[in-house]
């Protein structure tokens, strides 16, 4: 433990929590503007600043600030009889659980410290090496990009997502409220329910990555390929789940205007209920990122590795060497990038998905969604088996498998990103309107 | 009685009447413009033509060229010369034909144009409008617009005949009904007419101007809107109007009247006669027609309790306790009658006095004499001054025999109805010395001194009756809502005997009326029965 | 059809297309394909409309609010053209020289369901040529409140006085008696198009050039 790994983790601490809080923070934006353009309208566009005697309205980002402040200052509200600990607590709670979760989320490989004091600033580290340079006494420690380096790193997601629970519950109970009740236990029962889900369906992809850690699971995932193509029941699962987990639109039981109103959000007001209101965003923001890590290919692009591009189809095609430290900024923009995809693909549910009932919520969770996760289980266990058991030959053809889907994949992104220009480019198509081409009715 | 045929109705006539004064009679109208009831005969609007077929007499025909559709060409024929209606004295058996004859109907159609030729048609701007007989007639025999398209002939308009009369010559028609009035009823030829065809106008008589106790009549015979008043000049449309009977409340005549107001606000901007042969016949003095003014200015509004700067303004049930308080306290009381106010408040006040009260010697307030004449003004400015003494009972004392028993302080306590009225100066002083309780409408010397005010209905809005000079009981109809608080006469003194614990429940003025028994029993206002125009 | 009064009512036999039940197999019922398609349909609005909205090619939301795309009317700053014979507050119109063309008449507060215009008439004058041949209006007063915006009190203007053409909505104030506009108020709105005064020409009394003969012409 030197002063290097010590200002190490605080640099990364400082820019998890700064990611993390900020994309939330836009989330809010991106959730109303979002929406809006989904439904063909403005969405917020009013709220402005005037520099130079020009106003600027930033497509509706000045309302972020606006809403903080608008929160902060408006009165903080604590029921009579309610409990006025647990009241406070509670908020505090439902935003340090996802907030925490994620410390062991990896953003990047490997920083090889050593690599960089040595002076060979554009050289590149072995592919495979172990990255701890001389290993002499004056050598430097490779600096992981992860604030929580966890030998069991998913049992510490379970364990402190679970934490969320006690938050509205708590919220729940404190306010005093027979809305806020119902809304808490319907919260704590509905995230219960899909804790459990939520693990099984994990227990596949740990069953095939072979580890509990999870920069080791991203590690594997640049090595063969992304945990969507090996486990993709299990991706669909886990990612209902966490929908539900996360309390929104599809699954957004604890609220219901026309049954508990705003259910354990009742009686928060101010700042406390912009708390609540952040920590869900949090959720996206961790769910997204854990998707990313366990199934999304975490940090990586194919064909790119520690050393630089390998193009490979079984042999190498096409190598290229890249500076280590190239390597690890693209990796690091890279998981950030999916992050910041991932969340802007979930706000699209909530807009696009009609809401459950609450004993439908139930019946998915404990009866479909459990049992599929079981049987995902079953059968990851089988197939797992049966590769291990199927000798050296076996394993050569399904690297082959990889690579072949590794170029299919790095195809369609290009594929995705040119389409994207393209269809940017053209002009809209309209259909001429019955009667447009009429004589204007005003003369 | 004999009888003529207008369009194959009977009609009796007296010997002397013309055509249109015996259908006048039986409320059937020719039309007419120039001719007027009261008024003597012109035949110059030439409205009233009707075709006359006299019996045993041959029909006077003349030859014309008609228009024949079929032939395409003139044909000549037949038609009678019609005579005018208001000219023509009846004869036995007579028949004459009005709304049944197409020669009329033409006729009256080609009339009316003619008069119409020259009028600027701004009726939106005049006060006629909405009681022009140029629009009634327009409307029932024309009902075209006017075929000349040069511009009219324009004359003066908005000439000051004097200080209550506008003359628009624009609009006249040269009935000369205004004329032959002042000439006639007023005694005073100061208007005449000049020139002829369409630049005839009415003109003042050099050096004179139209002034007099009876101009404003000349405006109600006007049937156009040449001849407008000051007074009502653009205050209101007639349209939004609404009039009741009443009685002139200007003197002892009691000319009857319709009574106009505006029931959106309450004001009564005119006053205008109505016809009755047994007391005003078709006329009205500017004085009276004036009255109307009285209905809003100078009256008492609030109920008020205190004398000089202890006044203050009080609900009139606060007034009322205050009254009673002060009836309670007294030994003995005086009540004043008024000649301004209606038989049936005189008589509740006078009930109230003798039963309850326990007054011997009812006095009454009334104002003095004026300027009367042979006409229609009576020397009496009182409407009432017989209903009041009628009311009484017996006879009443004039206000000033009230001065020694108050000075003397037999009597503490005086309980006045008080409309106008004139006090001298010693009764003025001496009144002063007891404990006043006016029941007014007018602010007047009495409502200055009194202890306790309360504000009480003008005659205009509220029913009552006057009994005028020649003893006739005339009954009024109320017309706007009284203003303030006002209550009814007869009403706020029930109400004070009422509170001041003595049984009476009179709720309406029916039962005011019942208990006056015979007086209220007689018809009240005479029938507007035409009788024969006024000897000249 | 009358009912008959015995026996059971003979209705038509309602003729549709029969709809089957959606399958209950494990793909139906994991709706994959539904939820992809639905968000293919939230994703198309999605890049169409924030493209349009970057490049501004949105569709005009004044002219063309039935187009597809972003047609939100941004109202107080853009407004839907109205009908040119829209009725909005009322304008007094003014004569030549500047003075109302109402004469007074009343015959807008007659016409009035609402019994909202008040007017007091006035004479010309000494001296004023228009004296004698008109009046005019000392108030003129519109409680806009009462007004239900009918348009008869301009339909029985016989003087094309009081017109609605101002395109204006009546505004919110603070106060009810901000609501009943005066005359000088009434007479300071134009037209949409900017006019105090009306496109009827009006001839003034005793204007020069006046047709037809006069008293003054006249030997006598």
């Amino acid at each position: 433990m030197t002063f290097l790994t010590v200002l190490a983790a605080l640099l990364k601490i400082v820019l998890i929590v700064g990611v993390a809080f900020n994309l939330a923070a836009v989330l809010t934006w991106a959730e109303r503007r979002q929406s809006a353009m989904m439904q063909d309208r403005f969405g917020p566009n009013r709220a402005s600043f005037s520099l130079f005697g020009k106003e600027f309205r930033l497509a509706g980002l000045v309302h972020l600030p606006a809403d903080g402040l608008k929160l902060i200052f408006k009165e903080d509200f604590v029921p009579q009889n309610g409990d006025k600990l647990l009241h406070a607590l509670a908020p505090m709670l439902s935003l340090f659980a996802p907030l925490v979760l994620m410390a062991v989320v990896p953003f990047g490989d490997v920083l090889c410290m050593d690599q960089l004091k040595n002076g060979h600033l554009w050289d590149a580290v072995e592919r495979f090496g172990t990255c701890t340079g001389a290993a002499g006494p004056k050598s430097l420690p490779a600096i992981p990009m992860q604030i929580f380096e966890s030998n069991n790193g998913i049992l510490y997601v379970f364990a402190l997502s679970g934490l969320g629970i006690v938050g509205a519950t708590l919220a729940g109970w404190s306010s005093d409220n027979k809305f806020s009740i119902l809304g808490g236990l319907r919260a704590a029962s509905q995230l219960v329910s899909y804790e459990v889900a939520m693990g099984v369906s994990l227990v596949g992809a740990m069953m095939v990555y072979g580890t509990l850690r999870i920069d080791e699971m991203a590690r594997w995932q640049g090595e063969h390929v992304w945990g969507i193509f090996v486990q993709p029941l299990g991706f669909l699962l886990f990612w209902a789940a966490s929908l539900a987990e996360s309390k929104r639109t599809p699954f957004d039981m604890p609220e219901g205007e026309s049954e508990i109103v705003a259910g354990h959000l009742v009686e928060y007001s101010g700042m406390k209920f912009g708390m609540f209101y952040f920590g869900e965003y949090l959720e996206i923001v961790v769910s997204s990122a854990l998707l990313v890590s366990l199934y999304l290919g975490s940090y990586n692009l194919p064909f790119l590795h520690r050393d630089g591009i390998t193009i490979a189809f079984g042999d190498a095609i096409w190598h290229k060497t890249l500076p280590h430290l190239l390597v690890v900024v693209v990796q690091v923009g890279t998981f950030f990038g999916k992050l910041a995809l991932m969340c802007w693909f979930q706000l699209f549910f909530r807009w696009t998905l009609p809401r459950f009932r609450y004993d439908q919520v139930m019946r998915f969770g404990w009866r479909m969604l459990l049992p599929a996760t079981l049987v995902n289980l079953f059968l990851t266990g089988v197939v797992v088996l049966a590769i291990d058991r199927a000798g050296e030959a076996f394993a050569d053809r399904l690297g082959l498998v990889a690579d072949g889907v590794n170029l299919l994949l790095g195809a369609l992104m290009v594929f995705a990103v040119v389409r994207l220009v393209i269809g940017f480019a053209m002009p809209t198509n309209r259909a001429p309107r019955p009667g447009a081409n009429d004589a204007p009715q005003t003369a | 009685m004999p009888t003529i045929k207008l369009d194959g109705r009977e009609i009796p006539f007296e010997k002397g009447d013309t055509i249109i004064r015996a259908a006048w009679r039986q409320g059937l109208e020719i039309p007419h413009y120039c001719w007027h009831p009261g008024l003597s005969v012109a035949a110059n609007c030439r409205m009233c033509l009707v075709e006359i077929e006299r019996p045993g007499g041959r029909q006077m025909m003349l030859d014309v060229l008609n228009w024949d559709a079929e032939k395409g060409d003139y044909v000549p024929s037949k038609k009678p010369k019609l005579e005018p209606a208001c000219q023509v004295e009846c004869l036995e058996n007579m028949n004459v034909k009005s709304e049944s004859s197409a020669f009329v109907s033409d006729a009256r159609k080609h009339v009316q144009e003619y008069l119409l030729l020259n009028h600027p048609v701004d009726c939106p701007i005049c006060d006629q409008a909405g009681e022009c007989k140029l629009q009634d007639y327009w409307l029932q025999s024309q009902r075209a617009p006017k075929r000349m398209h040069d511009e009219i002939v324009h004359k003066p308009k908005g000439v000051s005949f004097g200080p209550t009369i506008v003359y628009d010559a624009e609009r006249c028609i040269v009935c000369t009904r205004c004329v032959r009035f002042m000439d006639e009823i007023a005694k005073d030829p100061v208007l005449d007419k000049r020139e002829r065809g369409n630049l005839g106008e009415i003109v003042l008589s050099p050096g004179r101007q139209l002034e007099g106790k009876y101009t404003m009549m000349v405006d109600h015979v006007c049937p156009v809107g040449a001849l407008t008043t000051k007074d009502f000049r653009f205050k209101s449309r007639v349209w939004f109007l609404r009039k009741v009977e009443t009685v002139c409340p200007g003197c002892a005549t009691g000319c009857n009247a319709w009574l106009d107001y505006d029931p959106r606000t309450g004001e009564v901007p005119r006053l205008r006669p109505r016809d009755n042969q047994a007391v005003n016949q078709f006329w009205m003095c500017d004085d009276g027609i004036l009255t109307h003014k009285r209905v809003q200015s100078g009256r008492v509004v609030t109920a008020t309790v205190g004398r000089g700067k202890d006044r203050k303004a009080v609900t009139p049930s606060a007034a009322l306790k205050a009254a009673a308080e002060l009836l309670k306290g007294a030994k003995s009381v005086g009540a004043v009658l008024s000649a301004q106010r209606s038989t049936e408040d005189n008589f509740t006040l006078a009930h109230i006095a003798k039963t309850f009260l326990g007054v011997g010697e009812l006095h009454l307030a009334s104002l003095g004499t004026w300027d009367g004449d042979a006409i229609l003004r009576d020397a009496d400015q009182n409407p009432n001054t017989r209903g009041a003494t009628l009311a009484a009972g017996g006879a009443v004392h004039p206000i000033g025999e009230l001065t020694e028993p108050v000075v003397g302080g037999q009597v503490g306590v005086v309980v006045a109805l008080g409309g106008p009225v004139d006090l001298d100066d010693v009764t003025a002083g001496a009144l002063g010395r007891a404990k006043l309780i006016v029941f007014s409408d007018a602010e007047t010397a009495l409502t200055k001194m009194a202890d306790v005010v309360l504000p009480i209905a003008s005659w205009a809005e509220q029913d009552g009756s006057f009994v005028n000079r020649q003893g006739t009981e005339q009954k009024f109809v109320a017309g706007p809502k009284p203003i303030g608080d006002a209550l009814p006469g007869w009403d706020a003194l029930v109400r004070l005997a009422k509170q001041a614990g003595h049984p009476l429940d009179w709720k309406r003025i029916k039962d005011v009326r019942k208990a006056m028994g015979g007086a209220a029993a007689r018809p009240s206002t005479q029938p507007t029965a035409p009788e024969a125009p006024p000897a000249e | 059809m009358p009912l008959p009064l015995e026996g059971p009512v003979q209705y038509d036999r309602v003729k549709g297309t029969k709809i089957s039940k959606p399958g209950r197999n494990a793909v139906q019922q994991a709706y994959v394909k539904d939820i992809a398609d639905g968000l293919a349909i939230t994703m198309h609005h999605f890049f169409k409309n924030t493209k349009e909205m970057i490049r501004g090619t949105r569709p005009d939301a004044v002219n063309d609010p039935m187009e597809d795309g972003v047609t939100t009317l941004e109202y107080p700053f853009q407004k839907r053209p109205y009908p040119e014979r829209f009725r909005g507050v009322h304008r007094l119109t003014h004569r030549a020289d500047g003075s109302p063309r109402c004469v007074a008449c009343l015959c807008c507060s007659t016409a009035c369901p609402a019994q909202c215009i008040y007017i007091e008439a006035g004479e010309y004058p000494e001296g004023d040529k228009k004296r004698g041949y008109e009046k005019y209006p000392v108030k003129f007063v519109i409680d806009e409140l009462r007004c239900i915006f009918c348009g008869f009190c301009v339909e029985a203007c016989p003087c094309d006085a009081i017109r609605m053409d101002t395109g204006m909505h009546p505004q919110p104030y603070d106060s009810r008696d901000q609501f009943v506009f005066g005359k000088s108020l009434l007479m300071s709105f134009v037209s949409a198009d900017g006019e105090q005064q009306s496109e009827n020409p009006r001839r003034e009394p005793g204007e020069k050039g006046f047709a037809g003969i006069t008293r003054l012409g006249q030997h006598h």
